[in-house]
């Protein structure tokens, strides 16, 4: 292995592991130096043992199945909407003067404003959480959408209208695509902020799901199950985003 | 005499300037919405399908003035307060460890890794074991508020911290500055402006963080109001309450969009989106 190598590993991997080492090894000292009970908190190598225990339960893999269901099922309705209307603000200059007051002031109404309403209306079944994540990344991808349209080079624009381009055509073939990198990276961020919505909803209202499975471990004081899920949701929304944001890329980042 | 409203038609009498053309396509825009507000409230009226209820805009906004006449102060203010203490202590304690990990190599490769990995983790899912740890008081709703504050501004503080100007640096070796210097008069500036922003991008982030936290741990403020008109099936309260959220939320996001263009005039045009 020739020097240079050797010290960016050195930089790329044994740093970083130091970093988690000294961490571990201050959770740990805490326990000890404080005599925390379990309950407080948990030793790393017992949040281990919990989360392997956990991933051999059906009840586990249930909750995540549910969890991902509505995120997903509410992330397909938000995207797609939220690209329908963005689009139509970003071309049509009437509709965007029209609709902007209404968007931008429901923008500010956060998804965690509706969830007690959203309990009410549809109790505590995977319609309101389907509803939620739809609102959360609606509103991401309008606003996004619209900007992004309505900033395409204006040069594409005068070259499909020479080209004799509908403007329909122009908003489907040029626009959007154009746009597209811009409409990537917004799917990845609305999806972060999709699935954090749905581990929301059921901490306050749901028969199942990562978000009740954590709230009802903290409230009999499963401690250790707490920050396994904790885990587990910080996981699943790291890989969802990054699958989101790869299949997005390479459908609509030609660059 | 040619009226104002038709301003779709092929050669329009009057041209209106497009400001007033905005705003009054505005004011049509929320008017619509007002209106199927109204129509769905009319027809859902008696339990349609799974909306049990909706009520029509003119019942929200009577409840809207009823709260703003008993509770809605002293709740906004506990909101506020848990809200601004968060926020300070999350902000102040990003740019600190932000300052030391963008400028020590050394403690950034090995620190830097630990952050982006609880980055994913939003503080919302700290929720739970922030009340086990700290109870259904103000401290653990300002540990809430204050992580998520800190997730934001620590991206912003270590970028900042690590950009200084090419051209900048030139001069203050011209200059003759010993390294001091330089922290004082590049690197703290520089790292400050970029906490400023983040800590603008981070407002949102926190406000909902308050509202997820005093809806779980509900003992004061405008979210624990919000559980207790959804406990009484009051949806018209519901609304209201939301509505106050949105306000407040929208009030500080204004104030300090401004208060950012008067203070760094030079950046408020390469704002980036939150993450």
């Amino acid at each position: 292995m020739s020097e240079r190598s050797r010290s960016l590993l050195a930089r790329q991997v044994a740093l970083p592991l130091v970093g988690v080492a000294c961490v571990l090894a201050i959770w740990q000292a805490t326990l000890v130096a404080y005599r925390l009970p379990a309950i407080v908190l948990p030793s790393p190598l017992a949040v281990a043992k919990t989360l392997v225990d956990l991933v051999q339960t059906s009840a586990f893999w249930r909750d995540v199945g549910v969890s991902l269901f509505e995120f997903f099922a509410g992330y397909a309705i938000g995207v797609v909407l939220g690209l329908f209307v963005g689009m139509l603000m970003g071309e049509a200059r009437r509709f965007r003067m029209a609709a902007a007051p209404v968007v931008e002031s429901l923008r500010f109404v956060v998804p965690f404003a509706w969830i007690p309403l959203t309990i009410l209306w549809f109790g505590t079944s995977y319609v309101g959480k389907i509803l939620l994540v739809a609102y959360a990344v609606f509103f991401v991808m309008v606003v996004s959408a619209a900007r992004a349209v309505a900033q395409v080079e204006p040069t594409l624009s005068r070259v499909g209208t020479m080209l004799g381009m509908s403007r329909w055509r122009l908003a489907w073939q040029v626009h959007l695509r154009a746009a597209a990198p811009t409409l990537a990276s917004a799917a990845r961020a609305a999806a972060a902020i999709g699935w954090i919505a749905v581990v929301a909803a059921e901490y306050i209202g749901a028969s199942a799901g990562l978000g009740l499975m954590i709230t009802n471990a903290a409230t009999s004081l499963a401690t250790s199950v707490v920050i396994g899920g904790m885990i587990v949701i910080g996981v699943i929304g790291a890989g969802v985003s990054a699958v989101i944001g790869a299949l997005a890329r390479r459908w609509f980042d030609y660059r | 005499m040619a009226t104002i409203a038709n301003s779709g038609a092929a050669t329009p009498a009057v041209r209106l300037s497009p400001r007033v053309g905005a705003w009054l396509l505005g004011c049509a825009g929320a008017l619509v919405a007002l209106a199927v507000w109204t129509l769905l409230s009319q027809l859902l009226a008696h339990g349609g399908g799974v909306i049990n209820r909706l009520p029509t805009p003119l019942a929200v906004a009577r409840k809207l003035v009823a709260y703003a006449g008993k509770d809605l102060a002293s709740d906004l203010l506990a909101s506020l307060h848990v809200f601004a203490v968060g926020w300070l202590v999350g902000a102040a304690s990003a740019a600190l460890i932000g300052l030391v990990l963008g400028r020590s190599d050394r403690l950034g490769r090995t620190f830097l890794p630990i952050v982006e990995a609880i980055r994913p983790v939003s503080s919302i899912a700290w929720v739970p074991l922030a009340i086990v740890w700290f109870g259904f008081g103000l401290t653990s709703k300002v540990f809430l508020v204050g992580l998520a504050v800190f997730l934001v501004v620590i991206v912003y503080a270590v970028d900042g911290s690590r950009r200084v100007p090419a051209d900048l640096e030139r001069t203050a070796t011209m200059l003759g500055m010993n390294d001091r210097q330089r922290f004082v008069s590049l690197v703290l500036p520089g790292t400050l402006s970029e906490v400023l922003i983040g800590s603008r991008v981070a407002l949102m982030s926190g406000w909902g963080t308050v509202i997820v936290a005093e809806l779980v741990a509900a003992d004061s403020g405008l979210g624990a109001h919000l559980i207790a008109v959804e406990q009484s099936y009051d949806v018209p309260a519901i609304m209201a309450t939301m509505i106050c959220f949105a306000a407040t939320g929208f009030a500080m996001n204004a104030a300090f969009t401004w208060a950012e263009r008067r203070m760094l005039p030079w950046r408020h045009d390469r704002e980036r989106e939150a993450t």
